[in-house]
């Protein structure tokens, strides 16, 4: 948690090394295997396009299930990229993680930072909120959002919305954070202090199992990410 | 609370300025790059199959409603050939009928004319028998006359009238 960052200060705002560079890296995974992926592309489609289109149609679909077809056909870059972007993020930091002489570690999945996670949910969320104001006009929207199904709900409504933008960001976070925050203890227990050969053997198959399992939760992360930012739209915009 | 965790130091706006700065760039990179051309794809692949599905649909149609006509054709082609066979045998049955009664008459009449013919022949041997009859008997009747006759006479009488019979 008290991890030393480095940090820069450029017009009076402060940026993290580690979130620039991790994000950069994500984008750059995600441009790659998109571009590979998309060289040829026709209607006979080939082994790449076929890979992409299938990611695509995962994502409308999980849109389709929560929204009306125009705004799902609407929100379908943003999920593409949502779902791209984050299933890159979450599973980069199992693979790869750079920890400087200085104790910076300059990358790691970049959704393993809540402040990260958080941009991403309050990204998704002024979206959600928008889409609702255009949909429902502002008095049916605030309507919508506070008095309803009755206006006696008025309160339970209020810390709705927070608990939403709360269980978003967090959610993605936990999970990654908690993730790698495993993979770096089963690592440093591998290099434990004494009896080396016996710490290796024994943290080698659990950190492989970890691996696996956070694969796992990476995905899940990235669908449960987009599937949630297309449910709150669809609430917000009374399309429940 | 875990948020606070990390964020003791700086709130790093900038942070937030830049992920949200990337996340769209890689939007618009993505929406080039993939979304876009993949997008083009399955509208033109489902367009295709629409396509396809009502030309395969028109074809069927098509071919179905040529199935009927070809039957239609058919089962009329049965009928005019029976009508033809029918119209065939009749016109056969009329003619040898026709043919059958000709050649009855012809047979009628040529018995007819060979009965005639008969009747004609046998009246006229008659006639001819009966001429024979008178002559010869005026010829013994004369010969008779001439002679007033002996035993011997009527002999050679009768003899001589023999040998005129042998002559004759």
């Amino acid at each position: 948690m008290d991890e030393p960052t480095s940090t820069f200060t450029l017009l009076g705002l402060t940026f993290n090394w580690t979130t620039i560079i991790s994000t950069l890296l994500a984008m750059s995974i995600v441009v790659l295997v998109a571009v590979l992926m998309t060289r040829k592309v026709g209607i006979r489609p080939s082994r790449g396009q076929n890979a992409i289109e299938y990611v695509l149609d995962f994502v409308r679909g999980i849109l389709g299930d929560q929204l009306p077809a125009n705004l799902a056909r609407q929100f379908g870059l943003y999920s593409f990229t949502l779902f791209l972007f984050l299933i890159v993020a979450n599973e980069m930091g199992l693979l790869l993680q750079v920890k400087m002489g200085n104790g910076v570690t300059y990358v790691k999945s970049p959704t393993a930072d809540p402040l990260f996670a958080f941009t991403l949910a309050i990204m998704s969320l002024m979206l959600a909120h928008g889409t609702g104001v255009k949909t429902l006009g502002l008095g049916g929207y605030l309507k919508n959002m506070f008095f309803e199904p009755y206006v006696a709900m008025f309160p339970l409504n209020v810390v709705e919305q927070f608990t939403n933008f709360l269980t978003l960001a967090l959610r993605l976070f936990g999970n990654i954070f908690a993730g790698e925050l495993m993979l770096n203890l089963l690592a440093s227990m591998a290099w434990g202090t004494h009896l080396n050969g016996f710490w290796i053997i024994l943290a080698f198959p659990l950190e492989i199992a970890w691996q696996g399992f956070s694969l796992l939760i990476g995905g899940i992360q990235a669908y449960v990410f987009v599937m949630l930012t297309a449910v709150f739209t669809a609430q917000l915009s009374g399309n429940e | 609370m875990v948020p606070t965790l990390s964020m003791t130091k700086a709130m790093p706006l900038g942070d937030m300025v830049f992920i949200i700065v990337a996340f769209l760039t890689l939007m618009v990179i993505l929406k080039h790059v993939a979304f876009g051309p993949l997008t083009k794809a399955l509208d033109a692949r489902a367009d295709k199959i629409n396509n396809d599905l009502d030309s395969a649909k028109k074809a069927n149609e098509d071919a179905a409603k040529l199935a009927a006509q070809r039957e239609q054709e058919l089962a009329d082609g049965k009928d005019q050939a029976s009508q033809v066979i029918s119209a065939a045998k009749k016109s056969a049955k009329d003619q040898s009928e026709a043919l059958l009664k000709t050649a009855n008459d012809q047979a009628l009449s040529l018995r007819k004319a060979a009965e005639n013919d008969a009747d004609q022949l046998k009246t006229e041997a008659l006639a001819s028998a009966k001429k024979d009859v008178a002559d010869l008997s005026v010829t013994i009747a004369s010969k008779l006359i001439q002679k007033n006759l002996s035993a011997d006479d009527q002999r050679s009488l009768i003899d001589a009238y023999l040998a005129d019979l042998d002559q004759q």
